[in-house]
């Protein structure tokens, strides 16, 4: 064995056994466990069932996954919203202020967002920093109320996804041809045409990019909406935690998050496919 | 090279087995005692302690499960897992013959019914939750009773915890039942009733209820009597008001699992923390009540005195500790589920 191919094997044998060690296996348990019945005794009875699957499709956990979508779906369109034209801007601008731009939005993944979102809180509560400020103004005269609603659950869930939308864009936005963008105008395109025939479907993979990297995470993650939105709702994180946790029903939890992955796996084929698809209509739009 | 082995052996192989036989083992809650006594307490016995921390009961609760043997010698669970762990047959009685110093102990927090006689458990740190109110906004004279919190006056200003227990609790003492419910017709009554509650909520909260209380965002509701004390540094408007149906109390309790190593090392470990200037160290450290009425004594005015943190005997006698309520923990998810997504 050449001394170029043992290190080929090691670089890609290590993280391979430390995923399928840290990640694999646990998996599979989980996976085994969702299979198994609660006991109160113990942590799980070995009597094989599939009654967790049919307890899962309840209405209370069918309302928890509605609220886990529109959560997410929200998050995703407007993190799109705020994202495309900003990526847009990005790719057109001098150089040294682009490259500043970018390490501004990698700043924030320095600090825990555990901590980005109690700043959060700081900055919207009723005697927080903005009503300070807005009251001291005269522009209101009683605090706005922003946290504990749904509009400060938003925010918080934009901001700390909102790079994971920035960068695919952008990467997206970079590769485009802007000889294509010429031509149409040559030949009498409006900017509106040119947009929703050309570019649009140009950067497609990197909608699609983002919008799974963002809607992804949007939907586990339960802290932000917890700590911002007042746990007044329930969501998929919620109740997966509330098994674990409370009625001490890890195949159910269990359950519940083999069918949030798979929910997850659904959309990553569908992305898969789509961008393929894309790419095909690429080819078609230079041909 | 050999002769160097042997005595690298013959030296270091006896302490290697003396020390194994000088360790305890203790799982405990993270940031739950004061490092130097630790220290102190092997200085004095010789007795190493092996420390290891967990985040929550349960994750205790699994891990205690599955060692069997050489496990840990002392563990700190609350008070409804002491009963739980107790009636699986995972802890080990107590020999009160070598635990002289539990007559430090306040009396009050003895022979709970999650523990009768104190057979397997000591308490160690312990609080309460009842109501808080922002003495700038509501009257606390006027509020005596959980059923304050259902006042239309205080829509969208209350605070309840994110907790099925706490909030199930509350609900029913407030329609006269125990706290520990098992019956689940109380238990859906109790429900119905908080679905009442529900639109005045404006947050479930219960890593630090005091801070939308600090935030003005909220003016009344469920909160520790441990973080009242926290929040009147900030703003002695935060007061706390036992209710007259009672406060749910709590405790986190020394015990000694099925599956500990040397039992003598675990009770003088356990002893150790019952002697009144350890315990006062602990509470200082932690900063929640002591259940030690010793080391009560010796804390300053300010804080022996605060209602918040050591309530009346009258206040604690009429409350209820949290016991386990078993698979009636499913019927209790199940509504809390319901009212979640209302």
């Amino acid at each position: 064995m050449t001394r170029g191919s043992r290190f080929r094997n090691f670089a890609v044998g290590s993280p391979m056994l430390w995923i399928a060690v840290f990640v694999v296996v646990p998996y599979l348990i989980v996976v085994l466990f969702s299979f198994l019945t609660r006991d109160p005794e113990d942590i799980v009875s070995w009597t094989f069932t599939l009654e967790n699957y049919r307890d899962i499709f309840s209405p209370v956990f069918l309302k928890v996954c509605r609220n886990s979508l529109v959560l997410a779906l929200g998050t995703t369109a407007l993190t799109l919203l705020l994202a495309y034209p900003f990526a847009y801007i990005l790719t057109r601008i001098d150089e040294n202020i682009r490259r500043f731009l970018l390490v501004l939005m990698i700043i924030p993944f320095w600090t825990s967002s555990l901590i980005r979102t109690y700043a959060l809180i700081i900055l919207f509560k009723a005697n927080g920093l903005l009503n300070t400020f807005l009251l001291s103004t005269g522009l209101i005269s009683e605090p706005l109320s922003i946290l504990y609603t749904e509009t400060a659950v938003f925010i918080g869930l934009v901001y700390t996804l909102l790079p994971f939308m920035i960068l695919p864009l952008y990467a997206s936005l970079l590769k485009l041809d802007r000889r294509l963008m010429e031509a149409a105008r040559d030949l009498g395109a409006t900017s509106r045409h040119v947009f929703f025939h050309i570019v649009l479907p140009l950067t497609l993979p990197g909608i699609i990019a983002g919008s799974t990297m963002v809607f992804l995470p949007a939907l586990g993650l339960f802290y932000i909406p917890d700590l911002l939105g007042g746990a007044r709702s329930m969501l998929i994180g919620n109740f997966i935690k509330n098994q674990f946790l409370t009625t001490s029903h890890w195949p159910l939890g269990s359950a519940a998050s083999v069918v949030l992955t798979l929910l997850m796996v659904m959309l990553l084929v569908w992305f898969f496919i789509s961008t393929r698809r894309a790419h095909s209509g690429d080819m078609e739009a230079v041909r | 090279m050999k002769k160097v082995l042997v005595l690298f052996l013959a030296f270091f192989l006896p302490l290697g087995v003396f020390a194994a036989d000088r360790e305890v083992y203790v799982f405990n809650w993270s940031q739950y005692i004061d490092p130097a006594v630790l220290e102190l307490f092997q200085k004095e016995t010789g007795i190493e302690v092996k420390y290891s921390t967990f985040e929550s009961n349960e994750a205790m609760f699994a891990k205690l499960k599955i060692l069997k043997k050489n496990g840990y010698d002392v563990a700190f669970p609350s008070n409804y897992f002491v009963e739980r762990m107790s009636r699986l047959g995972m802890l080990k009685p107590l020999d009160r013959t070598k635990l002289p110093n539990m007559k430090n102990l306040n009396q009050g927090l003895l022979d709970k019914p999650y523990d009768p006689d104190n057979a397997y458990s000591v308490p160690y740190l312990w609080g309460s939750s009842a109501i808080g109110v922002n003495a700038k906004v509501v009257d606390p004279a006027a509020v005596t009773s959980w059923d304050d919190l259902w006042n239309p006056a205080y829509k969208g200003k209350v605070l309840l915890m994110d907790d099925v227990r706490d909030v199930f609790a509350m609900s029913l003492r407030s329609l006269g039942y125990s706290g520990n419910e098992t019956d689940p017709a109380r238990i859906k009554e109790a429900y119905e009733k908080l679905l009442k509650l529900k639109p005045s909520v404006k947050v479930f909260n219960s890593d630090s209820p005091k801070q939308p209380f600090l935030n003005n965002e909220v003016v009344i509701g469920q909160i520790w009597g441990g973080e009242v004390y926290q929040a009147n540094e900030e703003n002695p408007d935060i007061r706390y008001i036992y209710p007259k149906e009672g406060a749910t109390f709590w405790a986190d309790n020394m015990v000694i699992p099925a599956s500990a190593r040397n039992m003598d090392h675990a009770h003088a470990f356990i002893d150790f923390m019952c002697r009144p200037g350890i315990a006062k160290m602990n509470c200082e450290y932690v900063g929640y009540a002591t259940s030690n009425a010793k080391a009560q004594e010796m804390l300053d005015e300010k804080t022996r005195n605060h209602k918040a943190v050591y309530p009346d005997k009258a206040d604690l006698d009429r409350g209820e500790f949290q016991t386990d309520v078993g698979d009636a923990i499913m019927t209790y998810e199940k509504y809390w589920e319901l009212l979640k997504t209302q």
